[in-house]
């Protein structure tokens, strides 16, 4: 009896591991079907092999992955480590943002994306080779979103240096970034953090953490280094402001000397750590170093989640009006702080792919317009993100050529009657012709204006200087304003007049990215319309139709009392 | 316990189908209908309770009743008095909201079906008449399965190349372009597109694009490039072939009595 019993034993305990190995990963074995998915909806950027070498690669930027080489951008595990499974699954299913990655949980099956993790993970070695689960990055000691720590991070911010490749205020405009690469050699801009919903992990405070810790490999940017690596937070900031300071006193020179050498002794035992041979002492302070560590990057994750609005605006296809405001005083200039008592419209901006030479990947994402105008005239203020100041045409080692940034604003030479009649071909113009001003930032004062009739047939107006413009670029943001008269005597202009609406489409050049003639961004067409002033009627007419809807009532009951008797 | 009035459940059928349209039908099934479809609806329910109301005399008097009452009743003078004010001021909150509305640009009114030209080209080559000419890649579907796949591969890579940016990786009309463009790029996964034309139809709206749509369509909005400039004549036949393949969906096609 006893005998059977231990062969019952040893065959459970036997069918046990065996379910473990089968069952052990998160991802069902390789399978011809992950093959086969992969081959359907992947392969065609992704390669065959993997390689991130698809038919359609060549046009794209960010690249599509190499999976060749083990590095992932966006991962919940530590600096170095592999993604775990669920980071793959996440990826296909939601897509990366702000890159020509979709999100395939509408058109793939769950298992079928599971079976794709299994499938890409053939294409590096690593994956197999790694015996232990990927280190993941641990949210513990999450700091709640607050001023207070946005206030600190904008502090580590400028400490970290994240402001050379990001830009002072975030506009990914940093001195650096034109010439950042990513590991295979391709353009690598620095992420605009103004723009958050282009962040290809995701712009949650949890998600921009994970970024800090993980790094993003393969990227220009780096895993963190904490430059202040050993001090606390109020101890960074107290080193910072003492290592500004012009002249320090005696205490200060030593209270600063101490600090120094608290980073010295901090960074001494990173290095012991990492040769493992630190005692338990050193140990102890490296982990109180860690904490403060993590502590930092939860405040930064903070300040970058302040920095943008949590959606884009929306793209309301065709809807989005740019209206302008009527004042009765003079119009503001550029700086104007009247301009901010006004919501900017939003015009989302796509490459130009229509006619050669085309642009694939653009990087001007959006234009902002406002607008006022008065009894004679109206004024625009134009903004949008561009990382680059480029005022010329250049050929540069480091970035190869570059060109000189510019947009235009174009309406149609005639204002269409009626919806149903033709407007002008919304890629400037075609049989029937259309008015552009055209600015270029290599001279800021002035502004062109043009008919075209075509992408490659435009022409400069003969009577020109109708227009007044500002041109100002601050921080990875160029700002534009235009006035011009309502009414001029160039036949050839637009003439303006209120409640009219007018077709209105932009195309904008960023110089660093190759930008230049049909190469280039490119709105179709959207509204514009000077406001009329709300008429009076409105304080006129409700209170007619009210009375009148009274006396019809007691009209009836005349009538009905007048039938009864 | 007192009777419903006849004119009250008919002013609550009336209030049950407003609901129904605006909130049931047009947000829990589907999207919000325009208002102006609604109205016409609900025009028509007014008109059926009328008429329910009128084709008997007695039913008639009795659905007016409570509005007669209403209007001279000795008892109902309170009730007289709250909708005499609440009328008027209703009235007035219309008419004051409507005029202070803003004014909305004009719509795009256009053809979602322009009618395609007699003759199908290339360039300025002619192929033949737009409802004959077919995919000459087509038949290897069943002559030779292998060169068939071939072709479809052929063009998987054009449009991965050429079309994905705006029509979308999944075919969808969703691609990291369309966002910016009016009207939005055609979605194949809509069962209303590839089966309701022809091959032809579509080689004719790929070759020649937006600037090729006939004047009667308000054309010129239209951002679909005149591929013809780009791609070669198999090319096209073959990115064709390709969108039925992946979306599944056939072509429309005339039999052989046609």
């Amino acid at each position: 009896m006893r005998s059977k019993n231990v062969v019952y034993l040893i065959l459970i305990l036997g069918l046990l591991s065996v379910y473990n190995l089968i069952f052990a990963q998160d991802a069902p074995e390789v399978s011809e079907k992950g093959k086969e998915v992969y081959e359907e909806s992947c392969a065609h950027c992704h390669g065959t092999e993997g390689r991130g070498d698809g038919s359609a690669a060549e046009n794209l930027l960010p690249q599509p992955r190499d999976f060749t080489r083990g590095l992932y951008k966006i991962r919940s595990t530590e600096s170095g480590q592999l993604p775990t499974d669920q980071d793959l699954f996440d990826i296909i299913t939601e897509g990366m943002p702000g890159s020509s990655m979709p999100g395939w949980e509408t058109s793939l099956k769950a298992d079928e994306r599971w079976e794709v993790v299994a499938y890409i993970k053939t294409f590096y070695d690593g994956f197999k080779e790694s015996e232990t689960p990927p280190r993941q990055i641990s949210l513990e000691g999450k700091i709640p979103y607050s001023e207070e720590s946005i206030e600190i991070g904008k502090g580590l911010y400028t400490q970290f240096a994240c402001f050379e490749c990001h830009g002072q205020v975030g506009r990914g405009d940093g001195t650096s970034a034109p010439t950042l690469q990513d590991e295979w050699g391709f353009q690598s801009w620095p992420a605009n953090l103004a723009q958050g919903w282009n962040f290809r992990g995701g712009n949650d405070i949890d998600d921009i953490y994970k970024r800090f810790i993980g790094g993003i490999a393969g990227s220009a940017m780096p895993m963190f280094e904490d430059p202040a690596f050993g001090l606390t937070i109020e101890q960074s900031i107290r080193y910072n402001e003492l290592d500004n300071k012009v002249e320090m006193t005696e205490a200060e020179e030593e209270e600063y000397n101490q600090l120094d050498e608290k980073m010295g002794n901090a960074f001494e035992i990173l290095d012991l750590m990492a040769e493992g041979s630190a005692d338990e002492e050193q140990k102890q302070s490296y982990a109180t170093a860690m904490k403060a560590f993590y502590e930092k990057s939860w405040h930064l994750a903070n300040y970058v989640k302040s920095l943008s609005s949590e959606k884009r605006p929306e793209p309301a296809i065709g809807k989005n009006v740019l209206r302008s405001q009527y004042t009765e005083d003079d119009l503001p200039q550029i700086m104007d702080a009247a301009w901010d008592t006004l919501d900017s419209s939003y015009f989302p901006l796509v490459g130009q792919i229509i006619i050669e030479p085309r642009q694939f990947n653009p990087t001007i994402d959006s234009v902002n317009a406002k607008s006022f105008y008065n009894d004679t005239e109206v004024a625009f203020l134009f903004t949008w993100d561009d990382r680059t100041n480029n005022t010329e045409v250049k050929e540069n080692e480091d970035t190869g050529k570059t060109f000189e940034d510019a947009i235009a604003i174009q309406f149609p030479v005639k204002i269409p009657k009626s919806p149903t009649a033709e407007k002008p071909y919304f890629l400037w113009g075609g049989r029937k012709a259309v008015y552009l001003w055209e600015w270029k930032a290599s001279a800021a004062d002035k502004i062109t204006e043009l008919t075209a009739k075509g992408i490659n047939n435009a022409e400069e107006q003969e009577i020109q200087g109708d227009l007044q413009v500002e041109g100002k670029y601050t921080d990875g943001q160029y700002n534009l304003w235009i006035k011009r008269a309502l009414k001029t005597d160039d036949k050839k202009d637009l003439q303006l007049e209120p409640g009219v609406f007018v077709p209105i489409a932009f195309s904008a050049w960023d110089g660093a990215n190759g930008d230049v003639g049909t190469k280039r961004v490119i709105s179709s067409w959207y509204s514009f319309v000077l406001e009329p002033v709300p008429s009076s009627r409105r304080f006129i007419y409700p209170p007619l139709v009210a009375l009148l809807s009274f006396g019809l009532l007691v009209g009836l009951r005349e009538f009905v009392r007048q039938r009864n008797t | 316990m007192k009777r419903i009035s006849l004119f009250t459940i008919c002013f609550a059928i009336f209030i049950a189908c407003w609901v129904f349209l605006r909130f049931v039908v047009g947000g829990v099934i589907s999207v919000p209908i325009p208002s102006s479809v609604i109205s016409m609806y609900m025009g028509l329910v007014l008109i059926a309770i009328l008429v329910h109301v009128s084709v008997e005399d007695t039913r008639f008097r009795e659905f007016l009743r409570p509005i007669h009452e209403t209007l001279v009743g000795e008892n109902r003078r309170v009730r007289r008095i709250v909708l005499a004010v609440l009328i008027p001021l209703l009235m007035l909150g219309y008419t004051y909201s409507n005029l202070a509305q803003k004014a909305n640009p004009p719509g795009d009114p256009r053809d979602a079906h322009p009618s395609p030209p007699l003759e199908l080209t290339y360039k300025d080559e002619v192929i033949g008449s737009m409802q004959d000419v077919e995919n000459p890649y087509r038949h290897y579907e069943k002559d030779d399965p292998e060169k068939f796949k071939s072709h479809v591969e052929n063009g998987r890579r054009v449009y991965y190349q050429n079309c994905f940016y705006c029509h979308g990786d999944h075919l969808d009309g969703k691609g990291h372009f369309a966002d910016a463009l009016n009207p939005l790029p055609a979605n194949f996964q809509d069962p209303g597109i590839i089966p309701n034309f022809q091959e032809s139809f579509f080689f004719w709206r790929i070759s020649k694009g937006g600037p090729g749509l006939p004047a009667s369509g308000t054309p010129w909005n239209s951002a679909m490039p005149i591929w013809e400039d780009h791609l070669t004549k198999e090319e096209i036949w073959d990115v064709i072939l390709f969108l039925s393949d992946y979306t599944g969906y056939p072509y429309r096609t005339f039999g052989e009595g046609h």
